[in-house]
């Protein structure tokens, strides 16, 4: 199987065997915005995967976030184009209704779940029985966590910073 | 501060250096030897062949770096200098493969840890793969000779608390553990080795042997991918690559390299790759093959005292207490420590949210324990395979039972030792695992774990293998020396010709094999 296929083509399989028809995704109408680089998507995500790390004072935690998101996108850019085809399937399928009941049994958008479906979902994937699922959810993670901690503005937290001789 | 340079300082000084992502049109070169790849193999060959009076022309896929672009950064570093961003993997994605892509090779990028070959590991390969003049003895004067090429010296200073735990733990459990001799001159125990030395003091690639070539008159050509080995008659007639731009993309240029000889140094992924692609003689099939890793295991621990993980010499102890076991039918493991940095410590770990925000908060009270596994030493172990796809090469790599029995163990051991060093805690990086509070705690906990494949994270540094030496054309595609069996102007000189893992890790083995088989191929030229 070709990799960059692997996981349209392992959801599509098991959406028809679900419905016992064929799937095409593209005929799957996203209903949330996707052309923000799926901004929504990780807007979502962030405060989930990073819960504590992100500051308590609101402004200061909505900076952090949409500085994560810049760091997201960055990181995608220099992904493989292999990975970053298939991370871009994931988001594909997390925008769309269909895409969502097969990843995770509802098709409520994740924008409108709580924290607590959001902490059922990404559970639900870490140990999921199939490792399809598990990759995505260390995909999302590794993303997200890497991103994250790129940004010299997040190491105040871990007392971490780089010498400065070279800039004195 | 300003930072010596030699790079740009070599540059200015009129070096021949063609950045191909700046090129035009489709270009020819043409030399005595042409030498694909920049990294251990690479460079060394460059300055044996260019001292002893031959052209030599360097082709390299990554960019030419130096000092002034090794800021500290892992946001910088990994795209710049790491194939894949840092973020390759085996085929199934269980695990991470941190292999460098510059100028240089992995030696831009790599932790300065220098270990000779071990003694059992060389007579493995000279009485189970044929391989002939490589004995400890035989190679004694070439690991002399790139010891003091790249003043190699046993680390003087005290190692860091990440060390130190490594060293205190052995010591309180009367283990085996050494200290690391390391290439570098002038060390300002900075710890940021693995971004590129920001003060040149590691002896890599880039500021060595590839330096002396270009001195000597030797041309290298940067972003220009190899993707195809010409050959007819059993000889190369060209290798044809691809000029990159900045994000690795095709511009569209072409360049043909022409030679009396040729030399493949692209490392144990991208030298079967193009090999296999340039779909070269390989009647028994072993191209791609018997690819080795390490395959490493993780054990963080919680100290009470800071321990700054990301401070000092990334390694300076190691301990062999366990590679060599008793019992043949299992595989041994070398403990050592990676430096601690946050961004692969926060990807590379395990969980999210309030669990993952507290590891993150113990950042420096945080010293990681690593276990590298010697693979390829029995039957069961027969590492990976390289193999082609459409966008370029991947490694399909089983994890197979008798690498789950030693990751067990040395999950063991990685936990009587960090607690005999005073850790608070104790993590084995695996999904799901708690924090242990005590050995006795981790004697119950640890034969439990249900480890598998993406459950439990494994991480390698060293790939080798693909392309095996021997005497014996059943098992090897090259001679001892690294020259092809079936292709008279091509040899090959990278980790690849590896039979089996190492058991060390693999710089010094590069420096010391090319080395030798670089001045005999001089000397054969030069007949």
């Amino acid at each position: 199987m070709k990799r960059r296929t692997f996981l349209i083509s392992t959801f599509t399989g098991t959406a028809a065997l679900a419905l016992g028809t064929n799937l095409y995704l593209s005929d799957d109408l996203p209903f949330e915005d996707s052309h923000q680089n799926h901004h929504m998507i990780f807007s979502v995500l962030i405060p989930v995967f990073l819960a504590g790390a992100l500051p308590k004072v609101p402004n200061l935690r909505e900076e952090s976030i949409q500085r994560t998101l810049v760091a997201i996108q960055d990181s995608i850019k220099v992904l493989p184009v292999h990975q970053a085809a298939e991370l871009q399937e994931l988001l594909g399928l997390l925008e769309s209704r269909l895409g969502l009941l097969f990843l995770t049994g509802s098709m409520t958008p994740l924008m409108l779940r709580t924290h607590a479906q959001l902490i059922n979902m990404l559970e639900s994937w870490r140990f999921h029985f199939t490792e399809l699922m598990m990759i995505a959810y260390q995909g999302l993670r590794e993303l997200i966590m890497a991103s994250y901690y790129s940004c010299p503005e997040h190491w105040g937290g871990l007392n971490y910073a780089k010498p400065n001789f070279l800039e004195t | 501060m300003a930072i010596k340079d030699p790079v740009q300082e070599g540059l200015k000084a009129g070096w021949q250096h063609i950045d191909a992502s700046q090129l035009k049109q489709h270009q020819a070169f043409e030399a005595d030897v042409v030498i694909v790849g920049t990294g251990a193999g690479g460079g060394v060959a460059a300055e044996v062949l260019t001292q002893a009076g031959h052209s030599v022309i360097m082709v390299e896929a990554g960019a030419l770096k130096s000092s002034k672009d090794f800021v500290m950064e892992e946001r910088k570093a990994y795209p710049e200098l790491y194939q894949q961003a840092a973020a390759m993997k085996t085929q199934d994605k269980a695990i991470s493969i941190f292999q460098g892509r510059a100028v240089g090779g992995s030696t831009t990028i790599n932790w300065t840890t220098s270990i000779r070959t071990p003694e059992p590991t060389l007579d493995y390969w000279a009485s189970e793969h044929d391989v002939r003049g490589l004995s400890a003895d035989e190679m004694l004067p070439w690991f002399e000779k790139m010891e003091q090429r790249l003043n190699i010296h046993e680390w003087q200073y005290e190692p860091n608390r990440n060390n130190l735990a490594l060293r205190q733990g052995c010591s309180a459990l009367g283990w085996d553990y050494t200290v690391i001799k390391r290439n570098v001159s002038g060390c300002w125990n900075l710890g940021y080795c693995g971004m590129g030395c920001p003060v040149n003091a590691k002896q890599s690639m880039l500021v060595t042997t590839i330096p002396e070539a270009l001195a000597g008159g030797a041309t290298l050509v940067s972003q220009a991918k190899a993707f195809k080995v010409e050959y007819q008659h059993e000889q190369v007639q060209a290798i044809k690559a691809v000029a990159l731009d900045e994000s690795q993309s095709k511009t569209g240029i072409e360049l043909t390299f022409k030679a009396k000889h040729f030399i493949l140094a692209a490392g144990a992924i991208h030298t079967p790759s193009l090999m296999m692609r340039s779909k070269l003689p390989d009647p028994h099939q072993l191209l791609g093959k018997r690819t080795f890793l390490h395959p490493s295991v993780l054990s963080g621990a919680i100290f009470k005292d800071p321990i700054y993980g990301h401070s000092g010499a990334p390694q300076s102890i190691y301990s062999d207490q366990f590679v060599w076991p008793d019992n043949p039918q299992q595989l041994g493991y070398k403990l050592e420590v990676p430096p601690i940095h946050p961004m692969l410590i926060a990807s590379k770990t395990m969980g999210y949210g309030q669990s993952h925000a507290q590891l993150m908060s113990d950042f420096n009270q945080l010293q990681v324990t690593i276990a590298l596994i010697r693979d390829g030493f029995s039957p069961e172990s027969l590492g990976g395979q390289v193999q082609l796809t459409d966008n370029g090469s991947a490694l399909n790599y089983p994890l197979t039972p008798s690498f789950w029995d030693a990751a067990r163990r040395a999950y063991m051991s990685m936990a009587e030792l960090q607690f005999a060093a005073g850790a608070k805690r104790v993590l084995p990086i695996h999904e799901g695992m708690p924090y242990l509070k005590s050995w006795q705690q981790a004697k119950t906990e640890i034969p439990q774990m249900d480890l598998a494949p993406l459950k439990t994270v494994v991480a390698s540094a060293h790939v080798m293998g693909g392309c095996p030496m021997s005497e014996d054309v059943n098992k090897g595609l090259v001679s001892s020396q690294g020259r092809s069996h079936y292709i008279e102007n091509l040899s090959v000189m990278d980790g690849s010709v590896f039979p089996t893992s190492l058991g060390a890790n693999p710089q010094l083995t590069i420096y010391g094999m090319t080395a030798r088989n670089a001045t005999l191929l001089a000397e054969q030229l030069g007949n």
